[in-house]
């Protein structure tokens, strides 16, 4: 066998107690497109990471050409030749193709203008691609972005290019020419990493394909000695015993919600199902399957443009967040640091922002009185666990920022409640009582649309599960037909859309 | 011009031409509004005072583009042209060149304080030269104890060189500080468009992020533009002390808004990474123009001139941000239909 260009020797990494990666070991050989595969989490991003420098792993070690290399930052990364592609490609809007393809190169201190321009028509031509350089980034297309980083990679002398699901925001035609520019980078002698959730895509083009879930490496494989069915079977086969088990239904026949053929154009289509009061709804997909674009539209924040959405029995055409949560609809969404909480601000003020109107004297002043009262009972209730409610948000644990989304929402007494990805990062102890205040709030006559990433979860949750790929509803399973391999044989496409 | 010349010429480009026809107008306008108004008299008031601010201009320049702010640089313009005065009064035999490297090294020496706080302890420049800005005047005061230079007190080379005039056609003359100005614009200009390393300072404020990514140590790239900003304030201290002679406590003040408003109508973006300093250079000129001629306009008081002087910022930023997106969206409707034909011509 050739030597390894590039390989991953037993490395761990770990995130305060979360461990991302145990004991990963990898290789990459010359003139290969290896492809991994892995659930969301599962470690892919702390990997690549790992081997474009810009973590370090606390045990075991990177080689490159078999010898041991301390890979610090993502300079000394490229300068030993390994590069990466991303979905979301990293480009200067304000430099033009040229600018961008030899924005670090090194050499004379003077730019030779013409012989850069001519340098990057010839990189641009090497990947097949037609791209006037002089054009200002900003402009381009995702898909030529892509090709600009992957210029930018050539002119360094890859020689292991890591591209991190390249085609998932990519046209169909714009994906098949990516994937003929990794084979051709291939043949060429660079090894080529190739993450990507389509599975009819990994054995179009990738020569060994490589699972890995909770961090852990299961298996490498030809892809010729596997079939989509085992790969699935391995991204998901965990021991499923650790995990929780599936509540009761308190689902009712009193639909809540009723979504009809729901699309937004270029986005997703067809979405439709009912909810019922009582019920927890789960959608279940990959990324870019869209699921969380269609809990935008239902709140509000970006309107679906077909379709209809009837809601407690009457038509509902949300605008804006505030005509969503005047009809009884919260959202909590996944991204808690983004769009979630305002982290420097005190627990008690996140827990009232949503429905600060109510706390209003007649002079029109916050009444501080009634926000401690709140805060102190959703502390109790959620069992938030803080000395006080004045401390910032950004000083808790994820759960228990969870527990204050959860509560900024809750307090708006909504009829519908959206919560997006509701236990990403948080300890498996706080995972259970989010569940617990799901089911509990359904309970109580509350609808839940639960859209996860985590299976265990979704079969933990789920009354039914609406399975999404790639903007298509591809079905909605009863919890008693749903298990972890045939949602994700939807989610990936290898069980067809009934 | 038809849209598809527009289209081929650069952004960059558009702008500059952009701004030539604007002061061209201008200049027609108050060519029917004021007397006596295009001769050369109206070309040596402009240009001496360009020679002074264009360098300050072209300083805040490299700073913006770094997605950062230079407040400090009016305060640093008034320090180091006392402190040359200072300095020349007490040595009058100083060499010359040895009198313009002190005053560049003490502006770069306070570009560098700025840049330190700025780069390495991640406080927001508009923070940190907002400090620096009355801690660098108060340390004028302190410095200057109560006294001013004077004229007489300067040697006769220093006081004449801004006024010496190089090229004489009739009233008009091209003068050294003008010269100076333009040739160091020029060579910023060079170096910035084409020196390696200067791609970085686009880099960073265009996206620092891919920056990171691509292993550009963005601190170092912050630190340079700030002791660069420093060390053009510094320079331009020198020639500031060399056309007015008589320096007081409140030199330069003011010069900071005044070099952030040439550079943001020489279409400099105040989010960094785009702009160039030619367009700083002409944004100056053409904000000098209207404010000297405004003076001159009898039917707009005193009082209006900082009004018409905001207005023509708002104008200006605001015209060239909806111009510039329009464009965008053009050039990428065209780049979509030629990628669409050559699909076709393919299948």
């Amino acid at each position: 066998m050739t030597q390894p260009t590039l390989a991953l020797r037993s490395v761990s990494k770990s995130f305060g107690m979360t461990a991302a990666l145990t004991d990963m070991t990898l290789e990459l050989h010359p003139g290969e497109v290896h492809a991994i595969v892995g659930e969301n989490g599962a470690g892919k991003s702390t990997m690549i990471k790992i081997m474009t420098g810009i973590y370090q792993p606390d045990t075991g070690g990177v080689e490159i050409d078999g010898t041991p290399v301390l890979l610090q930052g993502s300079k000394a990364a490229r300068l030993r030749g390994v590069a990466a592609v991303y979905q979301e490609p990293m480009v200067f809007p304000d430099l033009d193709v040229t600018e961008n393809i030899f924005i670090s190169a090194t050499g004379s201190l003077w730019l030779n203008k013409s012989a850069m321009r001519r340098a990057a028509i010839d990189l641009i031509a090497k990947i097949g691609m037609r791209l006037d350089v002089d054009r200002m980034a900003s402009g381009l297309t995702l898909a030529e972005q892509q090709a600009v980083e992957i210029a930018r990679a050539l002119s360094q002398n890859v020689r292991v290019l890591i591209m991190d699901e390249p085609t998932a925001s990519l046209s169909a035609h714009e994906a098949a020419e990516l994937r003929r520019v990794a084979r051709a980078l291939a043949d060429q002698g660079v090894a080529v990493v190739y993450i990507s959730h389509r599975l009819e895509e990994i054995f179009q083009l990738a020569d060994r394909v490589s699972v890995i879930r909770d961090g852990r490496h299961i298996s490498t494989r030809l892809v010729t000695a596997t079939t989509p069915q085992l790969m699935i079977s391995e991204m998901v086969g965990r021991d499923v015993g650790n995990y929780f088990s599936k509540m009761q239904s308190t689902a009712t026949q009193d639909v809540l919600l009723s979504v009809r053929n729901l699309g937004l154009a270029g986005i997703f289509e067809g979405i439709a199902f009912d909810l019922h009061r009582g019920e927890v709804f789960c959608m279940a997909g990959l990324i870019g399957a869209r699921r969380t674009d269609v809990a935008l539209a239902i709140f509000g924040i970006t309107p679906a443009n077909a379709g209809t959405i009837r809601y407690k029995g009457k038509h509902l055409h949300a605008k804006s967040p505030s005509d969503a949560m005047a009809a009884g609809i919260a959202y909590v969404c996944e991204d808690r640091r983004k769009l979630g909480l305002a982290m420097e601000l005190p627990i008690r003020w996140n827990i009232t922002l949503a429905t600060l109107s109510r706390y209003l004297s007649r002079l029109g002043l916050v009444n501080t009185q009634a926000e401690r009262h709140t805060a102190a009972d959703f502390r109790k209730r959620l069992n938030i666990r803080t000395p006080d409610a004045e401390i910032p948000v950004g000083k808790l644990s994820g759960g228990n920022q969870q527990k204050v989304m959860l509560s900024k929402w809750l307090n708006m007494n909504p009829d519908l409640l959206i919560v997006d990805e509701p236990t990403r990062g948080i300890d498996i102890g706080a995972k259970a009582e989010v569940h617990d205040l799901i089911r509990q709030f359904a309970a109580q006559g509350g609808a839940v649309l639960v859209i996860s990433s985590d299976l265990p979860e979704v079969l933990a949750l789920g009354d039914r599960i609406l399975v999404m790929r790639e903007g298509i509803q591809m079905a909605i399973l009863d919890h008693a037909d749903a298990s972890q391999e045939r949602i994700m044989a939807l989610a990936t496409g290898q069980e067809k859309a009934a | 011009m038809n849209k598809q010349s527009l289209l081929a010429l650069s952004p960059q480009l558009l702008r500059i031409l952009a701004l030539v026809a604007v002061t061209g107008l201008i200049l027609l306008f108050f060519a029917t509004q004021i007397e006596n108004y295009l001769n050369g008299r109206l070309f040596n008031r402009i240009s001496s005072s360009v020679a002074v601010m264009a360098l300050i201009a072209t300083g805040q320049t490299l700073v913006i583009l770094t997605r950062n702010i230079d407040l400090s640089v009016g305060s640093t313009v008034g320090f180091t042209a006392f402190a040359a005065g200072s300095l020349i009064t007490l040595m009058p035999d100083l060499n010359p060149a040895l009198l313009v490297a002190y005053a560049a090294l003490l502006g770069a020496g306070f570009g560098l304080v700025n840049g330190l706080l700025v780069a390495y302890a991640s406080v927001p420049s508009i923070i940190v030269t907002l400090a620096t800005m009355a801690l660098y005047r108060s340390l004028l005061v302190e410095f200057s104890n109560a006294k001013s230079i004077t004229s007489e007190s300067l040697p006769a080379w220093l006081v004449d060189f801004p006024n010496l005039p190089v090229i004489s056609i009739g009233d008009l003359q091209v003068r050294a500080g003008f010269l100076v100005a333009v040739t160091i614009v020029f060579l910023a200009h060079l170096a910035l468009t084409r020196l390696r390393p200067a791609r970085r300072i686009f880099a960073v404020g265009s996206n620092p992020e891919a920056a990171a990514m691509a292993g550009i140590d963005s601190r170092r790239v912050v630190l340079v533009a700030f002791i660069l900003s420093g060390m053009l304030a510094g320079l331009a201290g020198f020639m500031f002390l060399a056309r007015f002679g008589n320096i007081t406590v409140v030199a330069g003040l003011g010069f900071e808004l005044k070099s952030i408003a040439a550079s943001v109508v020489g279409g400099v973006s105040i989010n960094g990474g785009s702009g160039s300093v030619i367009g700083a250079f002409l944004g100056t000129i053409l904000v000098d123009l209207i404010d000297s001629s405004l003076v001159r306009w009898p039917i707009v008081s005193e009082f209006w001139r900082e009004a018409v002087l905001g207005a023509m910022i708002l104008i200006a930023v605001a015209v060239d941000t909806l111009f510039i997106r329009r464009l965008d969206r053009m050039r990428a409707a065209r780049a979509h239909e030629t990628a669409l034909a050559q699909q076709g011509a393919k299948s």
